[in-house]
């Protein structure tokens, strides 16, 4: 993954435009492999969010279209989901910019005063 | 569990989908709705997720498809260019006829620096423009041509 940014700390942000359910699967992944049910329980549980089934199954093709999840054998009819290690890079750079977008945001709003 | 009624609808939403991804996903995702249902959820917002869901995976392009559009883009670049190549060599003598002279123009004041005008006599440029292929845009200015 090529680095970029002022800092040289932040690489290419490739989850900027994958939208919020693919951001929230890596998230609920990155502590071990789910299938779906288990992703939609855990998505609402941590962000409040619930995930339509079609919604899930579109992000989870896209995340293993772009090699940042990877399909485990079935267990029963039920496909685990791991999160890969480009998968592991790419979220830790999006939560970094994010990070930084979120604590300049607070800052301004100190000065703003508001 | 379930009932089958509202199976049956989560399976028809199903049935939407591309033959491919049935074969992959098709028994887990009905199995998951299943799951849904039992926890409460209704079986008209599965049935409209999963129709949502199908609509856009047959409107996104594969990665196969996105190399025949690729290659029919370039096909149509280098079409393009062919075509561009095939004016310009054809507009050559046109070029010819329109280089600025600037110096016959500036001997009496009416060039104005202006590249593409120059004095020529009331007549216009039948060659040029039967090359161009073009129809003539021609502003008579004081005997000045300007052809844009």
């Amino acid at each position: 993954m090529r680095v970029s940014g002022r800092d040289g700390r932040a690489g290419q942000d490739v989850l900027r435009r994958v939208g919020e359910a693919s951001v929230l699967i890596l998230i609920s992944l990155a502590d071990g492999p789910k299938h779906g049910y288990a992703l939609i329980q855990d998505i609402k549980e941590l962000a409040d969010v619930e995930l339509g089934p079609g919604t899930l199954y579109g992000a989870l093709d896209r995340l293993e279209r772009l090699n940042l999840i990877e399909s485990l054998p079935a267990d029963d009819r039920r496909h685990p989901y791991r999160i890969t290690a480009p998968g592991a890079a790419a979220l830790r750079v999006h939560l970094d910019s994010l990070e930084r977008v979120s604590a300049a945001g607070r800052l301004r709003l100190r000065l703003g005063g508001i | 569990m379930a009932e089958p009624r509202a199976i049956r609808l989560v399976e028809r939403a199903l049935r939407c989908y591309p033959a491919r991804w049935r074969r992959r996903h098709g028994d887990e995702a009905a199995e998951l709705a299943a799951l849904l249902i039992g926890d409460g959820a209704s079986a008209g917002s599965i049935a409209l997720s999963y129709l949502v869901g199908a609509a856009r995976e047959w409107l996104t392009p594969r990665p196969g498809l996105r190399l025949g559009a690729a290659t029919g883009a370039l096909l149509i670049v280098a079409c393009s260019l062919g075509v561009s190549a095939a004016l310009l060599a054809s507009s050559a003598p046109a070029r010819a006829a329109l280089t600025p002279t600037r110096d016959r123009g500036a001997s009496t004041g009416q060039a104005h620096g202006r590249t593409h005008c120059r004095a020529v006599s009331d007549q216009a440029v039948p060659g040029v423009i039967r090359s161009m292929g073009q129809l003539p845009v021609i502003i008579w200015e004081a005997g000045h041509e300007r052809s844009c």
